[in-house]
């Protein structure tokens, strides 16, 4: 099991993303269908094109860099967000399922988010990476043997 | 099973066995084979239960977050 371990690197980092996206895919149409709340298709160009490759590629640093910056799998993990927030926000505005406000910001034209909450959100996300990286992620690298 | 069918059927062993060559590990493997054996799956710390929890508490309290979340996922 020596051999290629960027590439079972990149399994292992894109196994939950990719797991949890046809769950996704199935809750936009069930969404779309059933309660006419628009446009969350276009929610999923993020998700679906560049989480999962990002998460391998992340995992894929991982693996480089562990040995020199002494970081666990889920402090790695936790530093993801910070990269994906802003990218996934931009390309939201762009897609028009973001609109920033004058104290709110609107996701997908009907969930209003207050500013006051951005901020308990990004750090949930945090703890939600770190969580699923030390766990799930570290998990697989154990299995294929990266870690 | 007389000598001769013992001597063929050492043939035939050997035949379907092939000698494994000189490969040689390079150290004795079998004391971290014991520690991973006895290695014990640790139970998760305190504090990543009471994250857990937190983040649970979160999407209970500001069920907005959750799509938010799915979409960077």
């Amino acid at each position: 099991m020596n051999t290629h371990p960027y590439l079972r690197a990149f399994l292992a980092g894109a196994f939950v993303p990719t797991l949890i996206l046809p769950l996704l895919l199935l809750g936009s149409i069930l969404i779309r269908v059933e309660f006419q709340i628009g446009p969350v298709e276009r929610g999923l160009i993020f998700p679906m094109a560049l989480v999962p490759s990002l998460w391998a590629l992340w995992n894929m640093l991982w693996l480089y860099s562990h040995t020199r910056t002494h970081l666990t799998i889920g402090s790695h993990g936790a530093i993801l967000p910070l990269l994906l927030m802003p990218c996934g926000a931009v390309l939201a505005s762009c897609l028009g399922i973001l609109a920033v406000g004058a104290n709110e910001v609107v996701w997908f034209r009907s969930l209003h988010v207050s500013y006051a909450l951005v901020a308990p959100m990004f750090l949930a996300a945090l703890v939600a990476y770190y969580l699923a990286w030390k766990y799930v992620v570290g998990f697989l690298n154990r299995v294929l043997g990266i870690a | 099973m007389n000598a001769h069918e013992e001597d063929r059927m050492k043939q035939l062993l050997k035949q379907a066995m092939p000698p494994a060559g000189d490969a040689e590990l390079e150290r004795d493997r079998w004391p971290a084979m014991l520690q991973r054996l006895d290695a014990q799956p640790a139970s998760p710390p305190w504090f990543d239960w009471a994250l857990a929890g937190g983040l649970a508490v979160f999407a209970v309290v500001f069920p907005a977050s959750i799509p938010v979340f799915l979409y960077y996922l």
